[in-house]
């Protein structure tokens, strides 16, 4: 795969690695901004642990360092069209309990929501630049999120966040994994062993 | 038969000799030394608020036969108290590493046992050969948004103690210092310093995980400090340093994303170039003092009398001038 590459696609593929770097860390500051906002409006613990809740892609990985580029581009692709659908409800949920009270978190939810859009958009060029089919949204299949009561919508929302935050991270390691000369999203490459 | 006897500080001690009666006749020795009658009862030894000192070994003798009846080793000490415990990862991804000690001590042996949870998942903590106080865990998963759980438990002959930790995978990064530091003075610069350095070489792999880092300055002769964060690269320069002046510059570490700065690497030291004062250099000078004499004194024409190269250290500057002052003193000699 690596030497089917043409230089423009090469260029192209880095170009769309560093605009998907810095996007993601600006999302990822973002996100950490929010994530006390919302800990405090909400009422919450911060150190508080939050079992694993259905429908929210957890960031942790075994073998991250083995895996192909396609795979880091479609799970990333897979996560943030999830985070996309938990932001919206997020937003309307917050909307309905608050009203305008909590324009601010509103708002910084909403903006949050633009990035992960964007960024999802960005996997989607990336995936095209590999002549991979981009995968269809499941969304209309896919059976709509649990209602939940007040407490558990704070705590999934805290989830969230959470490994939104860590998504985040995540990406930044991936895309870094992408620009890598010596890889092409076929190549898994292996962590030199230290002695 | 001979056994070690753990007794606590401060503790009233009373040892039987072995299957002897109380009142039959016997000697006791410490280290070889009689022990006086005073401190016995019947055949027993009475040691009262024991201390380290008396820590060592305790025989008992038949009075008239001198048959060794009882022989133990007493060991004076503490429990423990809660160990100190530490875990970081100076080689993320790869994994992490705890390490441990006790704030005081013992003063008779212990052994420590670490456990480390992840979620559910028990993991193990291979204990490493050197350092003793310390065990190494690879990371299974990576980017978990699940805390680790460390527990160390010490545990002695007088009692146990422990301490827990609980972190996740991204607040215990912390590089080691960058290692290399170099400084150098810019020649015909006299406000500037080059600084470089290497990435530490416990970090398994900076092109995936790069590293930032943080510089900072200052002369000698002064407090504060000059910060300089820089995102990429291991080298600066440095365009503000004042002309002649001394300068000690440090460096840190942090990965580009996550975790705390690395401690402040070796401190170098370095001078900016300076200009070499022209009555002292000048070829021309030199020659027309030594050819109206008959000594044989002469300065080689290209000859530099010191090198201002490489890192400077503090006292490279001042045999620079003294070498200086030699020359210009033969000069007015000369003249």
């Amino acid at each position: 795969m690596a030497a089917a590459d043409s230089p423009s696609t090469a260029l192209r593929r880095r170009d769309l690695c560093s605009r998907g770097i810095r996007l993601a860390g600006k999302m990822r500051a973002d996100v950490v901004d929010l994530l006390d906002a919302y800990v405090e409006q909400q009422g919450l613990d911060a150190s508080a642990s939050v079992a694993a809740v259905e429908g929210v892609p957890l960031a942790a990985v075994e073998h991250w360092d083995e895996q192909t580029g396609t795979q880091r581009l479609l799970e990333n692709l897979a996560a943030y069209r999830a985070f996309r659908a938990l932001l919206a409800q997020m937003l309307e949920e917050q909307r309905e309990q608050l009203g305008e009270a909590d324009a601010g978190l509103g708002r910084a939810l909403a903006a949050v929501l633009l990035q992960v859009s964007a960024f999802a958009y960005h996997l989607e060029e990336l995936l095209r630049l590999e002549s991979r089919g981009i995968p269809g949204e499941e969304g209309d299949g896919q059976p709509p999120l649990p209602r939940l009561s007040l407490f558990e919508q704070k705590l999934r929302g805290l989830g969230v966040l959470r490994e939104l935050a860590q998504w985040a991270v995540r990406s930044v390691r991936d895309l870094r994994q992408l620009t890598k000369p010596s890889l092409a999203t076929s190549a898994a490459p292996a962590l030199a062993e230290s002695p | 038969d001979s056994h070690i006897q753990y007794e606590r500080v401060g503790a009233d001690v009373t040892m039987k000799c072995g299957s002897m009666d109380w009142d039959a006749a016997v000697t006791w020795t410490a280290n070889g030394t009689d022990i006086d009658e005073s401190r016995l009862n019947g055949s027993y030894l009475i040691l009262k608020n024991v201390d380290l000192s008396q820590s060592g070994q305790y025989s008992c003798y038949e009075g008239s036969s001198w048959h060794l009846k009882y022989q133990t080793y007493l060991r004076v000490g503490t429990p423990p108290k809660e160990p100190v415990l530490m875990c970081r990862s100076n080689n993320y991804p790869k994994g992490f590493y705890c390490s441990w000690h006790l704030p005081t001590p013992t003063y008779i042996p212990n052994s420590f046992n670490i456990s480390v949870i992840h979620g559910t998942k028990d993991m193990v903590c291979e204990k490493d050969a050197v350092p003793k106080n310390r065990c190494h865990i690879r990371y299974l998963q990576l980017f978990s948004t699940v805390k680790y759980k460390v527990t160390l438990t010490v545990t002695n002959a007088l009692g146990k103690n422990f301490t827990t930790l609980t972190f996740d995978e991204f607040a215990i990064v912390k590089p080691d210092p960058p290692e290399s530091v170099v400084a150098k003075p810019v020649p015909n610069n006299p406000r500037r310093l080059e600084v470089s350095w290497q990435n530490p070489s416990s970090w398994p792999d900076p092109e995936s995980f790069p590293l930032k880092f943080f510089l900072r300055y200052r002369p000698l002769i002064l407090d504060q400090w000059q910060h300089v964060e820089l995102s990429d690269g291991t080298s600066h320069t440095i365009t503000d340093a004042y002309a002649g002046k001394e300068y000690i510059i440090q460096v840190a570490a942090k990965d580009n994303d996550i975790g705390t700065w690395s401690d402040w690497s070796v401190a170098v030291h370095a001078t900016p170039w300076t200009e070499e004062p022209k009555h002292l250099t000048t070829e021309a000078q030199i020659t027309e003092t030594t050819s109206a004499s008959t000594s044989s004194f002469m300065a080689p024409p290209t000859t530099k009398i010191c090198d201002k190269g490489a890192v400077v250290g503090s006292g490279a500057v001042a045999v620079c001038w003294t070498a200086g002052l030699v020359v210009a003193a033969y000069s007015v000699l000369f003249i």
